[in-house]
């Protein structure tokens, strides 16, 4: 009677021992898991933080070369504006005045000729010139595409 | 029939290698666990286009010669002398100013897309865009 009580307190000690264990066991097991799992979830959000930051930073050069572009596209205006000015300013007709001043003008539209070829070299991707470069005088620059030809060039109304 | 202890031992040593024999038949040698295949995959950057800037364009000059009503034969005598065929294509003024104006189009085109080329190999180039 004596030893199957004992028996029975023993196995009950055992049993109690061992679930104790694995209950431990468990609990460190789930302590792995959510360790990693906020390893993984701080990972997640720096992944995140950097994508914004790519996503920022894109944005903004996506804004400047749209500014850039514009800023262009305004110069082209102008330069055509300019163009039709030299042509018509103050009421000019360069086919009278190409009667009256034929070597002249012929002269003039040889020089515009070369310059308006030049644009096309530099807009091809031609590298400037020193000449051109320097250019900061009206009576130095390359007319026909000044803002072009000649960067440092700031025109005055 | 009594086996004698010696002979018990004999028995149950061959049902034991009977039996890890039967085990090991059924399980087809994998009681070590079958190895895991591991997939991982490894980012490769797409690779660049590098085409180089196309080469700058190199006009060459054309020499426009003015022509009216007073000095239509000096001209064509001087390109006699010249060796020159005494033929001109003309235009007149007007003309003179549209083609001016296509000209300077065409090179603002030429430009714009240019620009366009740069804008977009600085955008996937340099700021590590490589999609």
């Amino acid at each position: 009677m004596f030893s199957s009580i004992r028996m029975v307190i023993t196995i009950l000690l055992i049993t109690g021992i061992a679930g104790a264990g694995m209950y431990v066991m468990k609990l460190r097991a789930d302590n792995a898991t959510l360790k990693a799992n906020q390893i993984k979830l701080e990972t997640a959000v720096a992944e995140q933080n950097k994508v914004l930051e790519q996503q920022k930073a894109d944005f903004e050069a996506i804004m400047e070369s749209n500014k850039k572009l514009n800023v262009l596209i305004n110069t082209f205006k102008k330069d055509l504006e300019d163009l039709d000015q030299r042509f018509t300013k103050k009421n000019r007709d360069i086919g009278k005045l190409s009667i009256k001043r034929t070597e002249a003008m012929e002269r003039i539209i040889n020089k515009g000729g070369k310059n308006a070829a030049r644009c096309i070299e530099l807009a091809s991707g031609a590298e400037h010139t020193e000449e051109e470069l320097k250019a900061t005088l009206k009576s130095q620059i390359n007319p026909e595409c000044p803002a072009l030809a000649n960067p440092n060039y700031v025109h005055h109304e | 029939m009594k086996m004698s202890h010696y002979g018990t031992y004999w028995v149950s040593f061959f049902k034991g290698v009977i039996l890890v024999l039967l085990i090991l038949a059924l399980t087809g040698c994998s009681i070590g666990g079958e190895k895991k295949i591991k997939i991982f995959s490894v980012e490769k950057p797409r690779e660049k286009l590098n085409y180089e800037m196309p080469t700058p364009l190199q006009m060459e000059e054309i020499k426009w010669i003015i022509i009216t009503s007073a000095n239509a034969d000096e001209v064509f005598k001087r390109l006699e002398d010249a060796g020159i065929d005494p033929v001109l294509f003309g235009i007149t003024d007007k003309d003179f100013q549209v083609l001016a104006r296509n000209f300077a189009q065409i090179r603002q085109k030429l430009q714009e897309t240019n620009n366009l080329l740069e804008e977009y190999k600085k955008y996937y180039e340099d700021s590590g865009n490589n999609q």
